[in-house]
């Protein structure tokens, strides 16, 4: 590319990347992720849970032993999540033994306190007394290490060792793991993340071609309004401007992708293990996010896609940019653009789920579609490719040169002309012009 | 050796024809004048010069032999005037400098040199839009001559400028022009056309009706007037056969006399009549032969 071009795409770069809007716009994701953070440590500290404290009166004299075996959880900080006590009394002292520790629930010396029935075999009946009955999850994983340990002491009853019962529940476990089939083989890999993934970054592609594609268009408007065009056309091509124009935007572009690229791949990489380390519970929406596969050759089609998708369609803008002389004007022929968007947006959804249809192919090589179609069905499929996909880069390149030379005649007119804006008729003739 | 060759360049928009069969060429070193009404046609030409808009017919030769980009050894402004409001001063500058594939060293030089000489320098690292009008003109102005062009294409370029800053680039022009730069430059000050051009073309309705250097111009034009100062009566200037027309100002008159009539016979025939205090033989100016021949051409168009 020759020195002209440069001066043109440095002068798109750093005027724009100069901006108020754009440096926000930029360290706003990294922004709000280091707050996210920063806002789990503080809080994550604060109302860290403390270990729970129980007291059980166990009546059989048999549950108790095996029920604490079978809650070993701790806490991040390493301590414990349950501490069992076990109050030894006899059948006279039950009621003056509870209310004693009713006492202390209600002092909150103990978090709660249980009762195991001796006719727990047939009754099936254990009472939970606390002040707060609504921490599910914890009494979830009580009533199953009760159960548990009624189960095992009904299969003692019918005479099995304790070791062999142990080992027979052993194994008996089963775990899901699904596959994906590619292929290269299988890969394993959860379903949910990857398909939020693949919409996040699907919308985001389109978001991001379209706020760039309509930079372009202001950028050329600011040059016709100006009335700068002439001075400029006279030391380069208005090709070249038009490059230069088109691949300045591109850079900046490119490199707000990378910084907020960037922070996600860390974030999924390290948001977890970190938040870890320091001794805080991940939240469950950051366990989704540690999930992605957000891999760098994900990222580097995510950036591919951007790259092409966005010639192509800011191309178009550019266009749109020369024919007009105020944003205003410009939106009656950018209406139709955005549409043509949006439909391959709503292709992507259906596609991402049945990535091999054959519908989902031809779709996926339709120019105006391919950014975001084939960029889902690579994100689905990863780390496999989908049919096509090498050939959608060749389409694409093929397109975006013949959409440029179409437009560069177009807009070497265009710029130069002022008053009334044409219908796209007479812009279309303009291409005819030598 | 010619440095601009344009010939026979038409342009139509829609049914006007605006530029209609015009021919000329400027060797190395002249200065040009393209003189002409409003809405003659000379923005058209100097766009087609410029390759900005596409002759219907004819052609444009320009720095045929240059063996550098030629756009570089152009210096043109346009008479759509305009620049990145947003941007400062210096960072224009640059950007044009580097569009003109400057040395970044060269241009930062120039820049600090020219914006010195037109008084902007404390203006260097403001922003375009906070520059009054004329300011941004005189920018513009150095953003023209910024890389030495060889040929400087200047359409209107006193426009808007009050005369000191006026002068201020007529002494800038002329330094150019001794400096060998080749100069084309349109106006419809007929004063400025005066002193600066060597040559000019005058075009009126597309056409050219008068071309060719200064001197002989005028020459051909022929007309020249008379300058009298005198004391008595002023009865010979009536019904005076030798006199095709006169203007009595009162203190003087100025006489035209008629084509075959010489000064010298004119002179005789007022010696006896009255005193003469001041007789003198004066060159038409270039606004009297403007006014003439638009004027005329005017009429011969209407009597079609």
């Amino acid at each position: 590319m020759n020195k002209k071009i440069w001066a043109v795409v440095s002068r798109e770069y750093f005027t724009r990347a100069k901006t108020k809007g754009y440096i926000i716009g930029t360290l706003m994701f990294p922004i709000i992720i280091v707050f996210l953070f920063g806002g789990i440590y503080i809080f994550g500290k604060a109302f860290q849970p403390s270990t729970q404290n129980f007291a059980v009166i166990d009546q059989t004299g048999r549950i108790y032993v095996q029920m604490v075996e079978m809650l070993p959880d701790t806490l991040k900080n390493g301590s414990l999540k349950f501490s069992f006590s076990e109050i030894k009394t006899t059948d006279e002292n039950l009621e003056p033994t509870i209310e004693e520790l009713k006492q202390k629930v209600l002092n909150k010396k103990l978090t709660g306190f249980l009762v195991i029935p001796e006719n727990i075999l047939e009754s099936k009946e254990v009472k939970y007394s606390a002040r707060n009955v609504s921490n599910f999850d914890d009494l979830e994983k009580i009533e199953w290490a009760i159960s548990k340990s009624v189960s095992n002491i009904r299969l003692e009853n019918l005479g099995y060792s304790p070791e062999v019962i142990r080992r027979e529940m052993y194994a008996g476990y089963i775990n899901l793991t699904s596959f994906q089939l590619t292929e290269k083989g299988e890969v394993s890999k959860s379903g949910v993340s990857n398909f939020l993934l693949t919409y996040l970054l699907t919308y985001l592609l389109m978001l991001f071609i379209m706020i760039y594609g309509q930079t372009i268009t202001a950028s050329v408007i600011e040059e016709k309004s100006q009335r700068i065009t002439e001075t400029i056309i006279s030391s380069i091509k208005p090709v070249e401007l038009m490059m230069g124009k088109l691949v300045g935007v591109c850079l900046l572009g490119i490199t707000q992708l990378v910084v907020i690229g960037s922070f996600v791949y860390l974030l999924s990489a390290f948001g977890a293990p970190f938040l870890l380390k320091m001794g805080i519970e991940t939240p469950k929406l950051l366990n989704i996010i540690g999930n992605l596969q957000f891999t760098p050759v994900v990222f580097m089609f995510f950036i591919l896609y951007f790259f092409m998708g966005y010639l192509l369609y800011a191309t178009l803008f550019a266009a749109v940019g020369s024919m007009v002389n105020t944003t205003d004007e410009g939106q009656q022929f950018l209406t139709p653009i955005i549409f043509l968007n949006i439909i391959g947006f709503f292709i992507m959804i259906t596609v991402a789920q049945n990535p091999d249809t054959p519908a989902a192919f031809w779709a996926s090589l339709f120019p105006f579609f391919t950014p975001s179609v084939m960029f889902a069905r690579i994100a689905v499929s990863h780390p496999s490719l989908p049919s096509g996909a090498v050939l959608s880069i060749f389409t694409m390149g093929i397109s975006i040169y013949l959409i440029i030379k179409l437009v560069a005649k177009i807009y070497r007119v265009g710029i130069l002309m002022y008053g009334k804006k044409p219908s796209l008729k007479e812009a279309l003739k303009w291409i005819r012009y030598k | 050796m010619a440095i601009l060759e344009v010939k026979n360049i038409s342009k139509s928009f829609a049914s006007l024809k605006a530029v209609d069969d015009v021919s000329f060429s400027i060797e190395e070193g002249d200065v040009l004048g393209l003189l002409g009404p409003n809405g003659a046609g000379k923005t058209t030409t100097i766009r087609m010069i410029m390759n900005i808009i596409v002759p219907d017919s004819g052609s444009v030769t320009l720095l045929k032999n240059s063996e550098e980009n030629s756009t570089n050894l152009i210096g043109y402004l346009p008479e759509e005037r305009g620049i990145y409001r947003k941007m400062k001063l210096v960072d224009v500058l640059l950007f044009l400098a580097k569009l003109k594939e400057m040395k970044m060293h060269d241009a930062k030089e120039q820049i600090d040199y020219w914006l010195e000489r037109l008084d902007l320098i404390k203006w260097k690292k403001k922003k375009i839009e906070e520059l009054s009008k004329g300011m941004q003109q005189k920018l513009q102005f150095i953003a023209t001559i910024l890389h030495k062009p060889k040929l400087l294409i200047l359409d209107e370029p006193f426009l808007g400028l009050d005369p000191i800053n006026t002068n201020l680039i007529k002494e800038i022009i002329l330094e150019l022009k001794a400096g060998g730069t080749t100069i084309i430059f349109s106006t419809h000050q007929m004063e400025s056309a005066e002193k600066l051009c060597n040559k000019i073309i005058l075009i009126n309705k597309g056409k050219v009706i008068l071309s060719g250097k200064i001197g002989e111009v005028k020459e051909s034009f022929g007309k020249r007037n008379i300058h009298l100062e005198y004391e008595g009566k002023e009865d010979f200037l009536n019904k005076n056969k030798m006199i095709k027309k006169f203007d009595n100002f009162g203190n003087y008159v100025e006489i035209q006399l008629e084509e075959n009539v010489s000064p010298q016979d004119f002179l005789k025939e007022i010696i006896s009549k009255i005193q003469i205090k001041k007789f003198e033989i004066k060159e038409p100016s270039l606004n009297d032969i403007f006014i003439e021949s638009v004027h005329s051409q005017n009429q011969e168009d209407d009597h079609e």
